[in-house]
């Protein structure tokens, strides 16, 4: 696990450390940065996993910063004072928000979030960070048909016909996404409910949701129960 | 109300029926030697009045009068050989009996002498009249010339001493209170005529005073908009309009009532020329003012003469006035501004160590400290405790000790070294103890240099407070030896706009803020002139 730390506060920094430390143990390759340029060098040279970050770093804003980092493979989670910037953080497809002052177990329980979708936040994920051409663009997660898994990346097919690459991978989307808005068809389907027509078994067993569109996606074999259940 | 009072008289005044009919012949006078005779022929018409006739009679010097031969009164003593001549006054009146009030031809003669003023060559005018109507006129006029003359003189002493026991002191206040005397004293001056027998040698001497009050009132009405209005080029349009007033005098020296009668008018076009600039700028009150002189000029031209003027000038001051309240309710405005502001900081002064970012960021910290060293993490709480225990005794303060200001900035300083873990230094150099300061406002330039700056190769960053003082000014200068951050924006902010607030409300304008890099770091310098 790679982990990078963004976060002017020594003492803060310290902690975050500490506690990231004892959560992965061995398997951890962990670095601090005090400054958002120190920070985003790093990620330009170096590929993570999770980034923690402050959003209010040496006076400057950091929501633009988050903006951008949402849209990058890796996940963030927000370490913040800014508690009101919660809600909002969400929406923009943050793991977690980690409010200051915070204890152990409450960035354990973020930790925790990449391997349970289930353990969902309140406020859900309502845009999809693209980076296109240099600048962010932030796609409605309700406009969306559903996304295809393409290697490391994403393809989102949205409900105007056309499609958006998404840097994070379709494990990475699955645990920010609503799971009672999205639904995981397919090893490379995640699919939006409200979109989903019908169940559909073809001969051989084999099973495809059609969409509303008239388009038909793969369903595996091992979800197709889950999927029956969550349709009807 | 009273302002429709007036005009209502005044018509009644000027509409008046007339009881007595009759026509006079130009007087024949002669003056050989200093003696005086006048010789005018009365036909009287027609008397509707059974009171008894009067006589008014306007020459200089000193006679005695007669009526069809039958002597009726007598103004001054003339002279007689041994015996000096005793002025009677320009104006006289003469109660005429019965029985030679008929209607007819009447022969009215005025034998004396005129030692004095021969040369104004001064005609000789006689009028019959109601006697009764003679005494009365100067009643009815001295009621409505004293209720103006009351008012503006209470206006004088009322507009005197506000601008003496007002803490903002506007010229326009006092010039006001000077215009309003001038027109007390111009009133009081125009009709003294009545109230004293003025010899006819000190006939011109009135006069004269009337003329220069209403040059003075002539120069500061137009001064008192240009003021009030913000006309600029002040001094020029004043010289200006003083010259053409005083070319009026020399041109039309001597002629006293078409000098003032000019003079007024002069007023009159620099007044409007100065509220036309008003009102294109579009200044409050401007149009109305306008529209005060515009009805001043009507009544002006359309009314007795004596009167119509001092209506005029009544109406004109009345616009001034309603011009002046709406200046103190401007001032009262800014002051509301300036309590509103007071207490906008002192909430922003509390703000600054509740706010969120600066509380939970600190308590992280504190938790970390108590979790990882106990000891350590007490001290923590008690600085932050300091920290809060100053804040909380000046919170309310508009100037507070520089002393407790410095103690504020060192207990700061020391919450947030153990929250970055680095190493600060606060010096101070000159500090007067008995200085004062607007609270936290070095706080906050602490609170900008440890947000944008990165330590030294040592980890540490150096503060430096200094004081010095000239006869001039006091100054601080606070250096932060460190390496600014790049993208840092020192300029701007609310951290600055709380200083500039704080030495608005304490100093005025009388401060400068500069806040900039320097080779060592940031250097900021509050400098209060003295």
């Amino acid at each position: 696990m790679k982990i990078l730390i963004i976060e002017d506060e020594a003492r803060i920094a310290k902690r975050l450390a500490r506690m990231t430390k004892a959560y992965f143990e061995q398997q951890l390759t962990l670095n601090v940065c005090d400054t958002l340029a120190k920070g985003l060098t790093y990620i330009e040279q170096s590929p993570i996993d999770i980034l923690l970050l402050d959003l209010n770093l040496n006076g400057e804003n950091g929501f633009e910063i988050m903006e951008a980092m949402v849209a990058k493979p890796f996940h963030t989670i927000i370490v913040s004072a800014y508690t009101d910037k919660a809600i909002t953080a969400f929406a923009y497809g943050v793991l977690d928000f980690v409010p200051k002052p915070f204890d152990e177990s409450r960035l354990f329980q973020a930790f925790g979030r990449l391997n349970n979708q289930s353990n969902l936040p309140d406020n859900p994920l309502k845009y999809l960070a693209v980076k296109k051409g240099g600048i962010i663009k932030m796609i409605e997660a309700i406009k969306v048909n559903y996304i295809k898994g393409a290697g490391i990346y994403s393809e989102l097919h949205l409900q105007n016909g056309t499609q958006e690459l998404h840097d994070k991978s379709l494990d990475a989307l699955e645990l920010l996404l609503p799971a009672t808005d999205f639904i995981r068809i397919h090893r490379s389907y995640i699919v939006h409910l409200q979109q989903a027509e019908k169940l559909l078994i073809e001969a051989g067993g084999r099973y495809s949701v059609q969409l509303r569109n008239g388009e038909q996606l793969p369903v595996g074999r091992s979800r197709y129960k889950e999927i029956r259940n969550k349709m009807i | 109300m009273q302002k429709w009072w007036i005009i209502l008289l005044l018509v009644t005044l000027t509409s008046c029926q007339r009881d007595i009919r009759y026509e006079a012949s130009d007087a024949v006078i002669s003056r050989p030697d200093t003696t005086l005779t006048a010789r005018v022929e009365i036909i009287l018409l027609e008397k509707k009045i059974n009171t008894p006739l009067g006589l008014q009679v306007h020459s200089f010097g000193a006679f005695v009068v007669y009526w069809d031969g039958v002597r009726i009164g007598q103004n001054g003593i003339p002279s007689a050989p041994g015996q000096p001549e005793v002025p009677g006054t320009e104006t006289s009146y003469y109660q005429i009996p019965d029985k030679l009030s008929k209607p007819g031809k009447h022969d009215v003669l005025i034998k004396g002498t005129q030692k004095h003023l021969i040369e104004s060559e001064r005609n000789v005018t006689a009028k019959p009249e109601s006697y009764l109507k003679m005494l009365r006129q100067p009643l009815i006029e001295l009621s409505l010339v004293n209720l103006m003359a009351g008012a503006f003189l209470i206006a004088a002493i009322y507009y005197t001493f506000l601008y003496y026991n007002s803490k903002h002191k506007q010229q326009t206040t006092l010039l006001f209170a000077v215009i309003c005397f001038l027109f007390f004293a111009l009133l009081a001056m125009e009709y003294l005529k009545y109230y004293i027998d003025i010899p006819y040698t000190q006939y011109y001497t009135r006069l004269i005073i009337v003329g220069w009050l209403t040059f003075a009132i002539a120069v500061l009405i137009p001064l008192y908009f240009t003021i009030h209005f913000n006309f600029p080029h002040k001094l020029l349009f004043i010289g200006a309009l003083t010259l053409s007033l005083l070319l009026i005098y020399t041109t039309e020296y001597e002629h006293y009532d078409l000098t003032a009668r000019l003079y007024s008018l002069t007023l009159w076009i620099a007044s409007v020329f100065i509220l036309l600039y008003a009102i294109i700028k579009k200044q409050r009150g401007s149009i109305l003012v306008l529209a005060g002189f515009s009805a001043s000029m009507v009544i002006n031209q359309y009314m007795f003469y004596d009167f119509g003027l001092y209506i005029a000038f009544t109406l004109i001051l009345l616009c001034i006035l309603y011009l002046q309240t709406q200046g103190a309710k401007q001032l009262e405005e800014a002051h509301q501004t300036s309590l509103l502001l007071s207490s906008r900081l002192q909430l922003e002064l509390i703000k600054k160590n509740i706010q969120p970012h600066f509380l939970r960021n600190t308590l992280t910290s504190l938790i970390d400290w108590v979790e990882e060293s106990p000891a350590q993490g007490v001290l923590f709480i008690q600085e932050l405790s300091h920290e809060f225990d100053v804040m909380n005794e000046i919170a309310e303060d508009v100037l507070i000790p520089i002393n407790k200001e410095i103690a504020l900035c060192r207990h700061h300083l020391s919450v947030m070294q153990f929250r970055k873990e680095i190493t600060y230094v606060w010096e101070n150099t000159g500090i007067q103890e008995e200085e004062l300061i607007p609270p936290a406002i070095i706080h906050t330039l602490l609170e900008n240099g440890i947000t944008h700056s990165i330590p030294l190769e040592d980890g540490s960053i150096k503060f430096l407070l200094s004081f010095s003082r000239t006869n001039q000014y006091k100054q601080y200068i606070f250096e932060v030896f460190a390496e600014n951050r790049i993208t840092s924006k020192h300029c701007g902010g609310n951290g600055f706009r709380y200083i500039e607030a704080r030495l608005k409300e304490s100093y005025g304008n009388q401060w400068n803020f500069s806040s900039e890099s320097f080779t060592k770091g940031w250097k900021s310098i509050i400098r209060i002139n003295l």
